[in-house]
């Protein structure tokens, strides 16, 4: 056995179980963030509530048969049949923390006959994983050069427009809207640690008992399991692609949190399960016409075999069925591949690389790894888009950072919506550094530079000048939203503005559509992304997720969205529709004295409220008041690496961290 | 969305638990019970879910049972499911008395500790009647224990069908019986994690636009 040999029969079955339960948790969180909402608590007790509907009935969840999220997943793991229905029922129907415990505690409990053996496994493969987040995070050590460069950038901006932003005392002013801003969804770090811990409290207290390398070893098969993608084809399911699947991303985020396991830990065993399963396949490839040898035969049958036949054929570790041969083909691949991985040989041993390539060695071959990939990994960049959709006449991605080529299994996007010159697509966005294949979108460019040099020079006129020393614009900005009358001298100023913006809104929400159709044609492969924009940014990423929302049924594909200083109104927005089609958290970062979103998105839609500058109340979407980073609309140029370090992307549960 | 439009109409919901030593034929009574069959089973593993609709007094009802594994080492997963359940099927072997004194020294002792449900009804089954001739648990002994502890009690078999309708026609009975577990199974109950929404806070939100 393979994988298998990993865990005991009733191990996996507790780790299905807990997949279960944390990708229920994960589809309750989307609509309550915190998973605690009015109604949930008095659940307790009040216990029909546990029973209310079955499973079964509810197609639209994510662990019903018909999502083809779980069941494949237990498939994967060889949990018999005939305890499925069992362990759907139990995620869908009863809170996660009546269950989690005695999960876990069924995890750490059961011991095998082969119990050394497999500590022993556990602890090689734990190790790799330590070692290939380390070497990891060294290679993110190039960030800091990032960050110098970032800094360095927010200067230069800031000495072009502070000009503009006269930031006189607006503390007064801001009393104003702050009482109205702070709803319920509106993060504070203290509230959540209340609601987060109480809600873990028995997940925590369980989790010491299972040693660490017990952990690794479970998120490292259950992740295998997600990518394996051991769909039956012949059951119907409302999962379209194959690949890695946003939801179960989100899923894996959780269940590292329930586990305490460091979310790099995670990416460091998507990375090495991803680079083994494509040496894998390479090694295949390769060997295609050369010598005939029985080896091969056995190498070929594993391979076709997939999931079963490793466990048929392979006794043990991958090491020991390949007689040593695949083992250089491997390491080759894995040099060439991923170049970090390479240099790990040294660091984690041979036994560590085995442990390693035998829990992945049973996605090899698979099909699903290949098509998380995209277009063999070429990915973005060079794709030409452009014309495409009529009007837009530049769309283009443009890859940043090092972690291309590398078997990242997650992507990252970046849309800039204020810009004065075409590096600021890029440079807003340098000094991000987590471990992601990221990429920034340059999409309008001269119609992006035009707008937002014009709303530039008029806030540099004297007019403006003079209306801001007056301490006059957060006067405005209130009065904007309580849509009562707007100074006259706006007016002429902002019919000047209106034009262009105009046209640039009506690009970003081409561009959304045309980004729409990028990600699902996979070109960016089937792995989940990431979207992060400001300004009309946001706005694009907006208006891809409304399409999406046309054709798609659930978050396949998205991940997390950041929308920063977005000018997209909250009335007349399918915002529910948008929201169901993101796996994972759903940020909405606002600056309540943005004067100049609201001037250039005009009073007649701000009756309908503005998302850049207020919260929004619409059920898992987590409002971010981010007044004291944004002093205006030009300081999301440079201020977004600060927002989005505070948002910390890669925690599960929402949370802010306030500088006090 | 609303999904509940093509389920059939249910006037109550109930959770039922089944529990007892591994092999004395929990599961196979639910088949029995749920599919009117009768084969040869591998032991549980964790626990298994099963929805039945049935008519009784009247109403229409929905059972959600909930067939726990007997083995040792899935015990610790079985206290969680205590939670909520109005009716527990404490089931033995008449065959087998350590089946049967286990429920008096673990079973009953779990109830007590995990059931969150201060009225629920329990049942004592005593299952494997066909086997009459290697009885081991007299039906004297069963009903001395049911009195003893307060609940019902009934001998069957899953594997000639008898008196298996009965079993859980008479748990069923007996909650319809019991206003507080009537109240819990009412369909006003229901909720949809999905249609909830957060604290409302519109005051905030509406009153500036």
């Amino acid at each position: 056995m393979a994988t298998k040999s990993f865990l005991t029969p009733t191990q996996r079955y507790a780790a299905g179980a807990l997949f279960g339960l944390a990708l229920h948790q994960a589809q309750i969180n989307r609509t309550q963030p915190l998973g605690l909402s009015t109604g949930e608590e008095p659940t307790d007790e009040r216990p029909s509530c546990s029973s209310s509907d079955s499973v079964s009935e509810d197609p639209q969840l994510w662990v019903h048969k018909t999502s083809g999220l779980l069941r494949p997943v237990l498939k994967f793991l060889e949990i018999d049949s005939g305890a499925w229905s069992g362990l759907e029922e139990t995620a869908g129907t009863s809170p996660a923390k009546h269950h989690v415990g005695a999960f876990l505690r069924l995890l750490s409990e059961e011991m095998g006959d082969t119990s050394s053996e497999m500590s022993d496994l556990e602890l090689a493969l734990s190790k790799a994983v330590d070692a290939t987040a380390l070497s990891m995070e060294e290679d993110s050590e190039s960030s800091k050069f990032n960050k110098e460069k970032h800094r360095e950038y927010e200067h230069q901006c800031r000495e072009k427009f502070s000009t503009a932003e006269v930031q006189s005392d607006f503390e007064s002013a801001d009393v104003n809207l702050v009482p109205e801003t702070d709803s319920n969804m509106i993060d504070s770090p203290d509230v959540h640690h209340g609601l987060i811990s109480k809600m873990e409290e028995k997940p925590i207290e369980d989790e010491t008992m299972l040693n660490y390398q017990r952990k690794v070893t479970v998120l490292y098969v259950l992740f295998s399991a997600c990518l394996a993608d051991a769909r039956d084809d012949k059951t119907k399911c409302s999962r379209r692609r194959k690949g890695y699947d946003a939801r179960h991303r989100v899923t894996l985020r959780l269940l590292a949190t329930w586990l305490d396991i460091k979310w790099s830990k995670m990416e460091a065993i998507e990375t090495m399960v991803a680079a083994s399963a494509i040496a894998l396949a390479t090694a295949e490839e390769s060997k295609g016409g050369e010598e005939q040898k029985s080896s091969q035969n056995k190498w070929a049958k594993w391979k076709r075999g997939g999931i079963i036949g490793a466990a048929a054929v392979t006794g043990g570790a991958l090491m020991a069925i390949t007689g040593g041969l695949a083992a250089p083909a491997i390491a080759a691949g894995l040099g060439a591949l991923a170049p970090t991985l390479g240099t790990l040989m040294p660091v984690i041993g041979v036994s560590g690389f085995a442990a390693a390539a035998t829990a992945a060695g049973t996605v090899g071959g698979s099909v699903a790894v290949a098509a998380s990939f995209g277009a063999a990994g070429a990915g973005l960049t060079g794709s030409k888009m452009a014309r495409r959709v009529g009007d837009v006449e530049e769309f283009e991605f443009k890859a940043m950072g090092e972690n291309h080529h590398q078997g990242r299994l997650a992507v990252e996007i970046f849309i800039s919506g204020f810009v004065f010159d075409e590096e600021d697509f890029v440079r807003p966005w340098e000094g991000q550094s987590d471990n992601l294949e990221r990429y920034a979108l340059q999409w309008e460019s001269k119609n992006l530079i035009a707008v937002s040099t014009a709303i530039q020079d008029w806030l540099t006129s004297s007019l403006a000048l003079q209306l801001m020393k007056q301490g006059a614009m957060m006067t405005v900005l209130s009065s904007l939203l309580t849509a009562l009358a707007w100074p006259a001298a706006l007016f002429a100023a902002t019919n000047f503005i209106d034009s262009i913006w105009t046209i640039a809104v009506d690009r970003s929400d081409k561009a959304g559509k045309l980004l729409a159709e990028v990600l699902l044609s996979g070109l960016p492969g089937n792995r989940p992304v990431t979207l992060i924009g400001y300004s009309l940014g946001a706005r694009v990423i907006f208006k891809c997720l409304q399409f999406l929302a046309e054709t798609e049924h659930d978050a396949e594909l998205v991940e997390r969205v950041v929308l920063l200083g977005a000018p997209i109104p909250i009335k007349d927005e399918k915002w529910e529709a948008v929201r169901k089609m993101v796996a994972g958290r759903f940020v909405n970062a606002y600056s309540t004295n943005d004067w100049m979103l609201g001037i250039a998105f005009r009073a007649n839609l701000l009756t309908q409220g503005l998302a850049g500058i207020q919260p929004i109340n619409i059920p898992g979407v987590e409002n971010v008041d981010i007044t004291d980073v944004i002093e205006g609309h030009s300081s999301y140029l440079w201020a977004t690496g600060e927002v989005l370090e505070r948002l910390k992307l890669d925690t599960y549960y929402p949370v802010f961290k306030t500088t006090v | 969305m609303d999904s509940s439009s093509n389920q059939p109409e249910f006037d109550y919901l109930f959770k039922l638990l089944m529990i007892g030593d591994s092999g004395v034929g929990k599961s196979s009574l639910l088949l029995s019970f749920t599919s009117e069959t009768f084969e040869d089973l591998s032991p549980t593993i964790g626990v298994d879910f099963k929805v039945k609709y049935v008519n009784v007094g009247g109403k229409k009802l929905k059972l959600a049972i909930w067939d726990t594994a007997g083995q040792e080492r899935f015990r610790t997963l079985t206290s969680s499911y205590y939670r909520g359940a109005q009716g527990i099927i404490m089931v033995y072997d008449v065959t087998r008395r350590d089946t049967f004194t286990n429920l008096s020294q673990v079973w009953a002792k779990e109830i007590d500790l995990y059931s969150t449900n201060q009225d629920c009804i329990k049942m004592l089954v005593g299952n494997k009647l066909d086997k009459e001739s290697n009885r081991a648990v007299t039906k004297k002994e069963g009903i001395n224990f049911a009195r003893d502890y307060g609940c019902l009690f009934i001998e069957c078999s899953a594997k000639t069908r008898v008196n298996v309708q009965q079993c859980f026609e008479e748990l069923v009975l007996k909650i319809l019986d019991t206003p507080s577990l009537l109240a819990e199974g009412s369909k006003g109950m229901k909720t949809n994690i999905f249609k909830e929404r957060p604290p409302q806070t519109d005051a905030s939100t509406s009153s500036c636009c």
